[in-house]
C-alpha cells in the first residue's frame, strides 16, 4: 500500500460518532428555532471536526500505529472542537440552559476557574499516563468514554474564558494567566513525552499490523517509535501551546475593543486587584 | 549608647548631597524609589565600565593572529566575566532600576508597593556583584566556563578552582533580587495606580515592565534551582549534571536556556518600553496602534518561554524537535515585527525632532532589526549548524543587545536625565556620543558576521593567520576602541551636565506621561497634585482640554 491507499482505506464510520454528531446538530437546531447566525457556522464547524477526528484515518492510525496521530486527534477533541461548539452557542440559549437544573448549578461548580483549570490540564495528564493510554487503545468502551470526556472537559475548560454569557467570563488579564499556566501544564507534559525516550507507550511499539502498512510507516516515512513519540510530545507542546496563546491574544483584543466602563478603576493605594473585576460582578 | 546609633535621617531633599551631614547615610539607608532607582543606574554604570574593560582586553588579544597579550586562562575569565557582567549587572539592573524610578511616577503613586523589599533587591545586586568579582582574588581567578556554564565543564572534576562557585553564589543573589523586584513591580502596577489610570491606559513602558516582571517571576526560579543543583554538585558532591555518575549534562542546558531565552526578552522588553515612550514624544504624535504594541508584548512574553531549544540545535535533540523549535522561534518575529511597524508608523507623518534620545531610538530600530533578521536566520537549524559557536552568533546577539537594549538605554538616559537631575544633558556631546557609537558599534560587530561565516570560532583565545582574518579582526578591535571612546564621551557628558547643564524645568520635551507633571527632580513625595487621568496622555489632555485623546472618556 502507498500512503494514499492508506489514507483512503482507513476511514471508519463509527455509528456512535455519527449519531452523536446528528444529535448535536438537531439539538442545536431545535433549541435555536433553526435561526442560524454567523456563530452557527462555528458550531457546525465544530461538529464537523468532531466527526472528522473520529472517523478519519487519524482515528485508526492513532489507535493502532501512531502515537502522533493520537495526539493530533487529542488536541482537536480537547481544544478545538469544544472551543468551536462553545463559541457557536448563542448567549440567549446559554442563559436559558443555565436556568435548567441541575445544569445551572453544575456549571456554577465546574465553571469555577480553578476546577475548570484542573479538569482541563488534568485531562491531558491523566489520559496520557502510559499504562492508562495503553489500556484505552485496546478497549472499545473505554475509548469512547475517553473521546467524549475530551469534548466535555474541553467545554468546561474553555467556559471561564469563552462562555457565551459574559458575566461568567474571567477578566482578560486573569484569562491570560489562566491560559498561560495551562500552557505551562501541557508544556511540561509535552516535554516529558518528547524527551522520555522511545517506548513510553508500549502499545505503539509492535502494533499488530493487520493492514500491512508498518513497513511503509517505519521505513519510507521514517516514523520509528522514537520519532513518532517525539512528534506526539512536540505536537502537544508547541501547537498545543499556540492554541492557548492565540486564545490569550483574542481575550486581550476583546478587552481593548470593549468600552472602557467595564474596567474597575482603582483608587490610588487601595489594595484591590484591578483584574478581579469581572469575577465580582 | 543610643546617641551613637545613627538615626536614618528623614528625607527632605530629593537628591541629598554626599558631603552634607549624613548625606551618605541618607542614600545607603534610603527606601525611596527614586534614590534606589538612581543607585541602580549608577551601579549599572560602574559595572558597564568594568565589563567594557574586559571586552577591550578580549578585543586587544584578538587584534592579531596568535597574539600573546593575555594567557588562554585569563582570556576565558575575561569572556566569562564580560558576558555575566553585561547581562546580570548592567542591562538587568539598568532596566529594573529605571523601572523602579519611573513606574510609581508614571502611574501617579507615592512609591513602590514594598519600599524595603525594593531596597533589598538593590543591595542584593551589589552583594552579588561583590561575590562575583571577589572570585578574581581567589587562587586561580574567576570562572572560566562562560556565562552559560555548561556542565560537565563547570562541574567539580573539570573546574576545581573556586571561580564557578562564586559565580553561582553571586548570580543566586541577583536571582533572588530579580524575583523580588518582579513581584514588587506586579503588585505596584496592579494596585497603586491613581484614579483614572486604568490598565488599558498604562504608559507602554509600564505595561512592558509588567510583562517583564511576570517573566522574571516565572523563569528566574528555573535558573535559581539549577544554580542550587550546581552548587550541590560542586560543594556537596551531588551529581545532577555529571553523566559519569548518572546525572545529565544536557539537563543543565535545558535549564539554562529554559531561563536563558526568556532572559533575552527580559533584557529587551523594557527597552521596547523606552522606545515606545521616546518615539511618540519626538514625533509629536500618539503611538500608532497602542493596543497592538501592548498585545504583542504579551505574545512575545508567552512565546519566549517555549523556544529555548533553538540554543541547542547542535546538541542532537533529533530532527523533529529541531523542526518544531525552528518554527516556534520564527513565530516570535511576528509580534516583534508588529512593534517595529508600529514605531515606524508613529514616526510616519510626524514632526520628528532629532534630539539625542530620538537619534538613539531610530538607530535602535535599525540595529535591532538587523539582529532580529540574523536571529530568524539562525532559528533555522541547518543554518545554525553552520554558524553556531562562531562569531556570527556573537554578531547576532550584540546587534540585539548592544544595538537593541543598550541603544534604548542610552535613549532613556538622554530622555529622562532632565527628570532625574533637573538638568539637560549636552546635545553637542550627545551627538558626538551617538555618532561615535554608530561608527564604533557597526565597525566592531558587522564584520564579525563575515568572520563567523568564514569559520572563526567564538570563545577561543586566538586564531591562526588565515587570509584576511587578522585584518578583519583588527577592524573589529579598532571599532571597539572607538566604542570605548564613545562611552567616555557619554560619561563626560553626564558629569558636565550634572554640574552645568541647562535647567530642565518640569517638562522639557513636552511629553505627556505623568512623570513630567512633577518637578525635576521630583519632590520626595513625588506629586503635590496629580493631574486627572482621562486618557493615555494625561498631560496632553490637560493642555488641550478641547481636543482630548478620548473625547468620550467618562470624567471621573
Ligand atoms: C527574532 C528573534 C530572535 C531569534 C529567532 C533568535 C535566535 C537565536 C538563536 C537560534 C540563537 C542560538 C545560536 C547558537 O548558539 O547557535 C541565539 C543566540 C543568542 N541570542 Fe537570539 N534570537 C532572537 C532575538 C534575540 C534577542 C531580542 C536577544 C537579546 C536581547 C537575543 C540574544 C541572544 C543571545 C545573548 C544569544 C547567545 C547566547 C549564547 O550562546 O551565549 N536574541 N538567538
Ligand atoms: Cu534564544
Amino acid at each position: 500500500m502507498n500512503i494514499w491507499q492508506v489514507l483512503s482505506s482507513t476511514w471508519n464510520m463509527e455509528p456512535w460518532v455519527l449519531i452523536t454528531a446528528l444529535a448535536l446538530l438537531v439539538g442545536y437546531g431545535i433549541t435555536t428555532g433553526f435561526r442560524f447566525t454567523k456563530l452557527s457556522a462555528l458550531y457546525i464547524l465544530g461538529v464537523l471536526i468532531f466527526v472528522l477526528a473520529l472517523v478519519s484515518p487519524l482515528d485508526y492510525l492513532g489507535r493502532t500505529y501512531l502515537f502522533s496521530a493520537h495526539m493530533i486527534q487529542h488536541i482537536l477533541l480537547l481544544l478545538i472542537v469544544p472551543l468551536l461548539l462553545l463559541l457557536g452557542i448563542p448567549k440567549a440559549l446559554a442563559e436559558r440552559a443555565l436556568k435548567i437544573e441541575p445544569l445551572g448549578s453544575a456549571m456554577k461548580v465546574l465553571g469555577n476557574p480553578i476546577i475548570a483549570w484542573f479538569l482541563g490540564v488534568g485531562a491531558m495528564w491523566v489520559w496520557h499516563l502510559p499504562s492508562l493510554h495503553n489500556t484505552v487503545v485496546a478497549n472499545d468502551n473505554l475509548y469512547i468514554v475517553q473521546q467524549i470526556s475530551f469534548v466535555l472537559i474541553g467545554i468546561i475548560f474553555w467556559w471561564p474564558v469563552f462562555s457565551p454569557v459574559e458575566s461568567r467570563r474571567l477578566s482578560p488579564l486573569v484569562s491570560t494567566l489562566y491560559l498561560s499556566s495551562a500552557c505551562l501544564g501541557c508544556t511540561i507534559l509535552g516535554m516529558l513525552i518528547t524527551f522520555a525516550g522511545a517506548g513510553l507507550y508500549t502499545a505503539y511499539l509492535n502494533p499488530a499490523d493487520s493492514i500491512g502498512i508498518l513497513p511503509l510507516l517505519r521505513g519510507e516515512l521514517c516514523l520509528t517509535p522514537g520519532v513518532d513519540q517525539q512528534i506526539g510530545g512536540l505536537t502537544m507542546w508547541v501547537p498545543g501551546c499556540l492554541i492557548y496563546l492565540v486564545a490569550s491574544m483574542v481575550t486581550i483584543a476583546r478587552w481593548y475593543g470593549a468600552p472602557e466602563e467595564s474596567e474597575l478603576i482603582p483608587n490610588s493605594g487601595a489594595g484591590r486587584l484591578a483584574t478581579a473585576s469581572h469575577k465580582n460582578k | 549608647m543610643s546617641s551613637r546609633i545613627p538615626i536614618v535621617p528623614e528625607n527632605i531633599k530629593p537628591l541629598p548631597l554626599l558631603k552634607e551631614n549624613e548625606g551618605m547615610l541618607s542614600w545607603v539607608a534610603s527606601v525611596d524609589h527614586k534614590q534606589i532607582g538612581i543607585m541602580y543606574l549608577l551601579a549599572s554604570m560602574v559595572f558597564f565600565v568594568i565589563g567594557g574593560i574586559e571586552a577591550l582586553v578580549i578585543r586587544i588579544q584578538l587584534a592579531q593572529p596568535e597574539f600573546g597579550f593575555i594567557s588562554p586562562e585569563v582570556y576565558n575569565q575575561m569572556f566569562t566575566m564580560h558576558g555575566t557582567t553585561m547581562i546580570f549587572f548592567v542591562v538587568m539592573p539598568f532596566l529594573i532600576g529605571v523601572g523602579v524610578y519611573l513606574v510609581p511616577l508614571m502611574i501617579g503613586a507615592r512609591d513602590m508597593a514594598f519600599p524595603r523589599l525594593n531596597a533589598l533587591s538593590f543591595w542584593l545586586v551589589i552583594f552579588g556583584g561583590i561575590l562575583l568579582y571577589y572570585s578574581f582574588f581567589t587562587q586561580s581567578g574567576a570562572s572560566e566556563v562562560g556565562w552559560f556554564a555548561y556542565a560537565p565543564l563547570s562541574e567539580k572534576p573539570f573546574s576545581l578552582n573556586k571561580g564557578p562557585t562564586y559565580w553561582v553564589l553571586g548570580l543566586l543573589a541577583v536571582g533572588i533580587s530579580s524575583v523580588a523586584s518582579g513581584l514588587n513591580n506586579i503588585v505596584t502596577i496592579l494596585t497603586m495606580r491613581i484614579k483614572g489610570m486604568t490598565i488599558r491606559r498604562l504608559p507602554l513602558f509600564v505595561w512592558m515592565i509588567l510583562v517583564t516582571s511576570f517573566l522574571l517571576v516565572f523563569v528566574i526560579p528555573v535558573i535559581a534551582s539549577a544554580f542550587s543543583m550546581m552548587l550541590l554538585d560542586r560543594l556537596l558532591g551531588a551529581t545532577f549534571f555529571t553523566p559519569a555518575h548518572g546525572g545529565s549534562a544536557i539537563l543543565w542546558q535545558h535549564f539554562f536556556w529554559g531561563f536563558g531565552h526568556p532572559e533575552v526578552y527580559i533584557l529587551i522588553l523594557p527597552a521596547f518600553g523606552i522606545i515606545s515612550e521616546v518615539i511618540p514624544v519626538f514625533s509629536r504624535k500618539p503611538i500608532f496602534g497602542y493596543e497592538f504594541v501592548a498585545g504583542s508584548t504579551v505574545a512575545i512574553g508567552l512565546l519566549s518561554v517555549g523556544v529555548w531549544a533553538h540554543h541547542m540545535f547542535a546538541v542532537g535533540l533529533g530532527n523533529v524537535a529541531n523542526l518544531y523549535f525552528s518554527l516556534a522561534s520564527m513565530l516570535i518575529a511576528i509580534p516583534t515585527g508588529v512593534k517595529v511597524l508600529n514605531w515606524v508608523a508613529t514616526m510616519w507623518g510626524g514632526k520628528i525632532y532629532f534630539a539625542t534620545p530620538m537619534l538613539f531610538a531610530v538607530a535602535f530600530i535599525i540595529e535591532f532589526v538587523m539582529g532580529g533578521l540574523t536571529g530568524v536566520a539562525i532559528a533555522s537549524a541547518p543554518i545554525d549548524w553552520v554558524v553556531t559557536d562562531s562569531y556570527f552568533i556573537v554578531a547576532h546577539f550584540h546587534y540585539v543587545l548592544y544595538g537593541g537594549s543598550l541603544f534604548a538605554i542610552f535613549a532613556g538616559v538622554y530622555y529622562w536625565f532632565p527628570k532625574f537631575t533637573g538638568r539637560m544633558m549636552s546635545e553637542t556631546l550627545g551627538k558626538w556620543h551617538f555618532w561615535l557609537t554608530i561608527v564604533g558599534f557597526n565597525m566592531t560587530f558587522f564584520i564579525q558576521h563575515f568572520l563567523g561565516v568564514m569559520g572563526m570560532p567564538r570563545r577561543t583565545y586566538t586564531y591562526q593567520d588565515f587570509p584576511y582574518w587578522g585584518s578583519m579582526n583588527l577592524v573589529s578591535t579598532i571599532g571597539a576602541l572607538i566604542l570605548a571612546l564613545s562611552i567616555l564621551v557619554f560619561i563626560w557628558n553626564i558629569f558636565v551636565s550634572l554640574r552645568s547643564g541647562k535647567e530642565a524645568g518640569n517638562n522639557p520635551w513636552h511629553a505627556w506621561t505623568l512623570e513630567w507633571a512633577t518637578s525635576s527632580p521630583p519632590a520626595v513625595h513625588n506629586f503635590d497634585l496629580v493631574p486627572p487621568v482621562r486618557g493615555r496622555r494625561p498631560l496632553w489632555d490637560l493642555e488641550h482640554p478641547d481636543t482630548p485623546d478620548e473625547p468620550n472618556a467618562k470624567v471621573v
